[in-house]
């Protein structure tokens, strides 16, 4: 079987981009947490930025 | 900054029954659009009593201006303006709005919000969806323009469930 005849079944479903290049899949994975659980996400974020700077602290990103 | 718990700053505020608004970023968040920010705004009271009640939380929280290489502490003086307080604590950075959207108050907001409730049963106040989209769309900044179409996207997804 070549590459090209494997057809849709080895596809990925197309992603849910809206016309303005929002992944609405986000959203609706977000919408499924609760309001706390959305901020810890952030905090979680905000959290590794922060840890990625103290590890590179003595040689600072260029 | 040297950490993050933004959900511990709401807690320590409605715990301690400081009046307040969550409005900015941290408002989308908590609606559920898939941004993130570094800083926590909030909109607050600013009587006498309800600034006195934010001091002592802020004073628990070892906050001061975080651009302010003197490490100044926020006073009544200043939590009782309309003017923004950029402050850093030992949780995160967090922005006290004495107003936002050309002047608008505590007062003038609170219709247009609702309330969530945080693990361990805090109640705490959100400015609505609609309200931030209109707010971003008036202010015009690159920054906030920038937002729009996942603010509105998240809006569209919310109204589509109800």
């Amino acid at each position: 079987m070549t590459l090209q005849s494997r057809g849709a079944a080895d596809s990925p479903a197309e992603p849910d981009i809206d016309e303005n290049g929002v992944d609405r899949a986000q959203i609706r994975a977000m919408l499924e947490l609760t309001p706390e659980e959305r901020l810890r996400r952030v905090e979680q974020f905000v959290e590794s930025v922060l840890e990625i700077r103290r590890l590179n602290e003595e040689r600072p990103v260029r | 900054m040297k950490s993050a718990r933004f959900a511990e700053i709401l807690r320590l505020l409605a715990t301690n029954d400081v009046e307040f608004i969550v409005v900015g970023m941290t408002a989308g968040v908590l609606h559920g659009a898939p941004v993130t920010t570094i800083d926590l705004d909030i909109v607050h009271r600013r009587s006498s009593e309800n600034v006195a009640r934010l001091l002592r939380v802020l004073g628990e929280l070892d906050a001061f201006y975080r651009h302010d290489p003197r490490k100044l502490r926020p006073r009544d003086s200043h939590l009782g303006g309309p003017g923004h307080q950029l402050l850093t604590t030992i949780h995160g950075d967090l922005d006290c709005l004495g107003a936002i959207d050309d002047g608008k108050s505590y007062e003038d907001l609170l219709d247009r919000t609702t309330t969530i409730t945080l693990a361990g049963g805090s109640v705490v106040r959100v400015l609505d969806l609609p309200t931030l989209i209109e707010i971003k769309e008036r202010s015009g900044r690159p920054k906030d323009l920038a937002v729009l179409p996942v603010l509105r996207a998240t809006l569209d997804e919310i109204e589509r469930r109800s």
